[in-house]
């Protein structure tokens, strides 16, 4: 039996705005190590929120959410940081990299805040990860100096740059065109395949969503549908 | 070299906006600086005060003070048995002057907190010179000891002082006490002190101190004329005038004094209250003055600090999306503030040395005072620096604590 990455159990939402309004409706899901999971439904449906459940950054819901087999949910906020810091790698649909660093530095921080690895170490493995990208040439400019598709993928090589083990994307691709999702969905693949790491992915691109491992359907705040 | 991540992106934020993370440092250096200068100016005043005072004033003034009447002679009346009632008791003056001085002089001698001690014989008289009379005081001094204590010849106007020892009848009279009866040096003057007959004296000499007060009244002579002029003999002494080596201790040994002689000893801070209390409402003047100073220089760093957070609160929710807690968080805008602070308080150190040293060479010329009495005094410095640094600790906590309550799910999802 395969080794469970992501359990999340009975996991509810509200919004109060102003009016109780349920967003998420007792989800659970399951997701193995080394899978590949993507997310769809319709727009307003709750993936986003479901996501910032998933990566310990919303602790405003009712449910469990256990992570490499550890409990995090009522965990400290200072816990949670350093589980986010060194287990979870998150994409948005926007690049939200720091405009005044260059790109080496945005891949670079995620690590120096770790501080398992030398400064030497820390810079050559965020060029590495630059490079899988095919942004090592922007390496140096500040990040507002690049396309928007340079900007995605260079915020998603730090996303990777702690090898976590859980990967998030927020719609990672919904700002690409297909050459560069195609170099996203591939990669994606190659870690999860070759390296065990886990992807869940909320995208819009159903080409990208069959690909994947697994589709899990959410209509209305719930779980239509887990794949297989 | 490897530096912290905080650090480093609390310097990347400071230069990524050098004009105004300039304009805040300049706030605190104003402030640091303003303060070093008005510190120095006010030490030295003060100081320039303190000893201005003491070249009239000893430390310590010892002398007989008059007493209220009691008892004491009516209970003493043998084989009496009869209740004494005293109504009304009035003053008693005590004209008998200080008993035994030399012997009293002498045992102060073994107190090693004294550095001089002189005999004095104060005489109230009536100065006249022809038809024009003025009233005044003649203290009778040993000049020498006199001149060692309070620098009468570097107050020396015309004449030399040491002539009241030679001349008969000599007499050191001040400026003020020259002009209004006209007098030079040679000139004769009749001098009557209260009880006494009127004597014949000569000026030897001019002098003027920075106070008008005492160059209109006061004058010079020797013990012994003094005497005469009251008719005393020689063991006469209304006042010992005493110095210690260190006049800061002059109410605590004051005590000691009166306590063994049994006469009244005033201390100098006594006698100048007023001088104190202008000490005081000085420093409260200055205080108010700093602390509006760094309070504005502080809101400058609190302005830059809350501007930075609102423009950059995406990033922040990114930085804690990436795994920074609210503690690191916090770590990088409490940096900002400091290096802020460091930044203008070590310029301001300088600044505010180099004004406080040009400023000490601008040529007022007000009397004995040519150049503005400015100090030196290192530990207004370092007071200077730890309330720069605490006024920007202070100023960036509030805005670092909101960074570090980022909520990114809301920010994120705008
Ligand atoms: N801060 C909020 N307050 C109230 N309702 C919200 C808030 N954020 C999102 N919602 C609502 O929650 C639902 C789910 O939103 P979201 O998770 O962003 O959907 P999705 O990502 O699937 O498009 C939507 O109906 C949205 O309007
Ligand atoms: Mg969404």
């Amino acid at each position: 039996m395969a080794e469970i990455a992501l359990h999340a159990s009975n996991i509810s939402k509200f919004f109060y705005d102003p009016v109780k309004i349920p967003v998420l409706k007792d989800i659970s899901i399951d997701v193995n190590k080394g899978e590949f999971v993507s997310i769809v439904g319709k727009s307003g449906c709750g993936k986003s929120t479901l996501l910032y459940v998933l990566s310990t950054m919303d602790t405003d819901y009712t449910g469990e959410l256990n992570i490499n087999g550890t409990k995090v949910t009522g965990k400290s906020l200072n816990d949670l940081a350093r589980i986010r810091n060194s287990s979870i790698g998150f994409v948005f649909q926007f690049h939200y990299l720091l405009p005044d660093f260059t790109c080496l530095k945005n891949v670079m921080i995620p690590a120096l805040r770790l501080g398992k690895l030398s400064y030497k170490e820390v810079e050559e493995k965020a060029y590495e990860k630059l490079k899988m990208f095919g942004v090592e040439e922007q390496a140096l400019k500040k990040a507002n100096k690049l396309s928007g598709g340079q900007q995605q993928r260079v915020a998603i090589a730090r996303a990777l740059i702690n090898d976590p083990a859980i990967i998030m994307g927020d719609e990672p691709t919904g700002n690409l065109d297909s050459k560069n999702t195609g170099i996203v969905f591939d990669l994606f693949q190659k870690l999860s395949k070759e390296y065990g790491q886990t992807i869940i992915t909320v995208t819009h691109d159903e080409d990208f969503a069959n690909k994947s491992d697994r589709i899990i359907e959410m209509t209305d705040g719930e779980v239509s549908s887990h794949g297989k | 070299m490897k530096i912290n991540v905080n650090t480093e992106i609390a310097l990347t934020y400071l230069l990524s906006r050098p004009k105004q993370t300039i304009v805040a440092s300049l706030g605190v250096m104003f402030g640091i600086s303003m303060f070093i200068f008005m510190q120095s100016l006010m030490k030295g005043t003060n100081d320039y005060f303190e000893k201005s005072s003491f070249s009239s004033t000893p430390h310590i003034k010892l002398y007989n003070e008059n007493i209220v009447a009691n008892l004491h002679l009516l209970n003493s009346l043998p084989n009496d048995n009869s209740v004494k009632i005293l109504t009304n008791p009035k003053q008693v003056q005590q004209n008998q002057g200080l008993t035994n001085p030399y012997g009293i002089i002498n045992s102060l001698y073994k107190n090693p907190e004294i550095a001089n001690i002189t005999p004095q014989v104060t005489a109230q008289v009536l100065y006249t010179s022809g038809s024009v009379q003025i009233t005044g005081t003649v203290a009778g001094v040993n000049i020498v000891e006199e001149d060692k204590m309070f620098d009468v010849k570097g107050n020396m106007q015309q004449g030399n002082f040491l002539d009241i020892n030679r001349v008969n009848n000599g007499l050191l009279i001040g400026k003020g006490i020259a002009d209004k009866l006209s007098l030079h040096v040679g000139d004769n003057i009749t001098v009557r002190a209260g009880t006494g007959s009127a004597v014949i004296m000569r000026v030897v000499g001019i002098y003027a101190t920075t106070i008008k007060q005492i160059d209109e009244t006061k004058s010079y002579a020797s013990l012994i004329q003094a005497q005469n002029l009251l008719g005393k003999d020689r063991s006469y002494v209304t006042d010992i005038k005493i110095n210690l080596k260190d006049y800061n201790n002059a109410p605590k040994v004051a005590r000691d004094i009166e306590t063994i002689t049994g006469y009244k000893a005033e201390d100098w801070v006594h006698a100048n209250e007023q001088l104190k209390a202008a000490f005081k409402i000085r420093a409260i003047i200055l205080n108010s003055v700093i602390g509006v100073i760094l309070l504005v220089a502080g809101f400058g760093i609190y302005n830059i600090l809350n501007m930075t957070i609102y423009e950059k609160i995406k990033e922040i929710a990114i930085l804690k999306a990436e795994g920074f807690s609210g503690q690191a968080v916090t770590s990088i805008f409490l940096q900002q503030a400091i290096y802020i602070g460091l930044m203008g308080g070590i310029i301001g150190i300088i600044v505010g040395y180099l004004v406080t040293l040009m400023v000490s060479r601008i040529y007022i010329g007000a009397g004995t005072l040519k150049y503005l009495p400015m100090s030196f005094y290192i530990p207004h410095y370092i007071q200077a620096i730890s309330f720069g640094i605490l006024t920007t600790i202070a100023a960036g906590f509030f805005p670092a604590r909101k960074a570090s309550k980022v909520d990114p799910v809301t920010i994120i999802r705008g």
